[in-house]
């Protein structure tokens, strides 16, 4: 299973989906299109620990995490 | 809570009742957005970077652009701090994900931003003078 981590007031909501099911792969893409419209970044981290910021969605990601557009404080 | 409280009801034994009201309150507060957002940080740091924070409660960064060094502490307003090339201050930076996000969240935001898109984060940044008593 693959996760879509999405920042908010509650700490995080988690999307869980089966990159294998087309249907939640459909889903977790649609997902991600709205995310990243709305200006949310969204990150994955490499197998070396690094992270790296994504701009499509990429279906064989582990874990994506999304922050909302970020602003001075 | 009804179930403490039946529990409570129906026990003799008031050591019960304390054992499981601890029990519920411990796993209350690692549910709590706060204890959420420290978590999926510290999943996400890197071996040294976690080592960092278990020790210290703040962690390290470097720019992808500049490579300067970034010393992000656990809060979640002006708590980014650009360092010299021997660890001291120079200027603090605030800039932060929209909405009301706990300060694990935070961090890693700053973290992702600073090691993916360094510019862009301090193009919205704003900048004060460096905090002294962080000085170490």
């Amino acid at each position: 299973m693959s996760t879509q981590i999405v920042m908010d007031h509650t700490g995080d909501r988690r999307h869980q989906f089966d990159p294998q099911n087309a249907r939640e792969l459909a889903d977790a893409e649609k997902r991600f299109k709205e995310l990243t419209g709305l200006g949310f970044t969204a990150a994955e981290r490499t197998s070396t620990g690094q992270t790296m910021k994504v701009t499509s969605f990429d279906p064989t990601a582990q874990e994506t995490v999304f922050f909302p557009r970020l602003v001075g404080g | 809570m009804d179930f403490l409280l039946r529990t409570w009801r129906g026990s003799p034994d008031p050591l019960r009742f304390r054992a499981v009201s601890d029990l519920y309150r411990i796993v209350r507060k690692s549910n709590s957005p706060e204890a959420r957002g420290r978590r999926l940080l510290r999943r996400w740091l890197s071996e040294g970077q976690l080592a960092q924070f278990d020790a210290r409660n703040f962690f390290d960064v470097i720019g992808c652009h500049t490579a300067k060094r970034y010393r992000i502490y656990y809060a979640n307003v002006a708590n980014v701090e650009e360092l010299d090339k021997v660890g001291r201050p120079i200027v603090r930076y605030c800039f932060i994900p929209k909405g009301d996000l706990v300060p694990g969240d935070v961090m890693l935001a700053q973290k992702i931003a600073l090691e993916t898109d360094e510019l862009a984060a301090l193009a919205v940044a704003n900048r004060f003078a460096p905090q002294p008593q962080r000085s170490i």
